[in-house]
């Protein structure tokens, strides 16, 4: 899984966003490393319904804008999950390897 | 006021780059988040997101659709392949020209203008030909069968030019413009056997008839 699309669906994992939204918390869930724009939020977002990962959960029009609320679907949470598991089990493995698991900022 | 609506119609010509089923969906809701984004008073789209838009742009346009079977994705990705090698043979040829015309002339005078024929049919045809493949490669991701059968007559004319080429000694004098006319000779046959495979078939439908 590309980062991109982890980060977007991390954005999703406990609520529902919309498209801005989603931007500021991919910014704030890689502590300021990753600053995405809207035309890779959107080729990325598009990818993801047409694979069944994110859907539309609602739509408001605010200041005469539309706003599109995603959210993620079951197998998307499953696909996030699962990815998540794996990069964390190889944390850990590198962690250890390297002798510094546990003594993280001690 | 003004400023906004400036920045918003330069923002929109750029969203224009996208395909129209996208624009379809997204574009309010698109240009909504890039006027969210904006700074107090900016005026000009930064060249940052003005990089990012029309890379997402590509990005779309050039996406295998999801649903193509394994055997057209790879026959598209194939195809992606003939661009680039059709625009880098095209980059040899016109770069190695005043060798080969160097060599010929001192070995085989009598075929420099065959071969200068050829040189400059390529030069003027290739350019053509990778926006054919880009075109192939975006109608078949879409299952349209006149693409499919429109790879056959390309395969038929790649294959003569590579026979021709070899007539006039292009294995002595003009190597480089023979690798990539037999690189692109392989990738065409690859993706014709990919498109007529029979787990292609059923993605096919033929072409919706005119005027209705």
């Amino acid at each position: 899984m590309q980062e991109t699309t982890f980060l977007i669906l991390t954005a999703l994992a406990d609520t529902s966003q919309h498209g801005y939204a989603i931007m500021t918390a991919v910014q704030e869930i890689s502590d300021g490393r990753v600053r995405m724009r809207a035309g890779t939020l959107y080729a990325a977002l598009d990818r993801l319904r047409e694979d069944g990962l994110v859907a539309v959960d609602r739509e408001e029009i605010v200041d005469n804008r539309l706003r599109r609320y995603y959210v993620l679907t079951p197998a998307g949470t499953k696909q996030l999950a699962a990815e998540a598991t794996r990069l964390h089990a190889n944390a850990i493995a590198a962690l250890s390897r390297l002798k510094l698991a546990g003594g993280m900022g001690t | 006021m003004t400023d906004s609506a400036d920045l918003e119609r330069r923002y929109s010509r750029l969203v224009a780059w996208y395909p129209a089923a996208f624009r379809r969906e997204h574009e309010a809701e698109m240009l909504g988040v890039l006027m969210d984004s904006a700074r107090d008073r900016q005026q000009r789209v930064g060249l940052a997101d003005a990089a990012d838009l029309i890379r997402g742009a590509l990005t779309l346009r050039l996406r295998i659709p999801a649903q193509a079977p394994g055997t057209v994705a790879a026959a598209i990705r194939l195809m992606y392949v003939g661009a680039a090698v059709a625009l880098a043979g095209w980059i040899s040829t016109v770069v190695t020209e005043r060798g080969v015309r160097s060599a010929m002339l001192r070995s085989a005078p009598a075929r420099w203008h065959l071969m200068l024929v050829h040189i400059t049919a390529v030069e003027v045809v290739v350019p053509v030909t990778v926006v054919g493949w880009l075109w192939l490669a975006w109608a078949n991701g879409r299952g349209q069968d006149r693409a499919r059968l429109a790879f056959v007559p390309y395969f038929g004319v790649a294959t003569l030019a590579l026979l021709s080429m070899l007539g006039i000694g292009a294995a002595v004098y003009a190597p480089a413009d023979l690798i990539s006319l037999a690189l692109l000779w392989l990738v065409q046959i690859s993706a014709i056997v990919l498109l007529f495979n029979s787990r292609s078939a059923h993605y096919y439908r033929p072409a919706e008839a005119s005027g209705s």
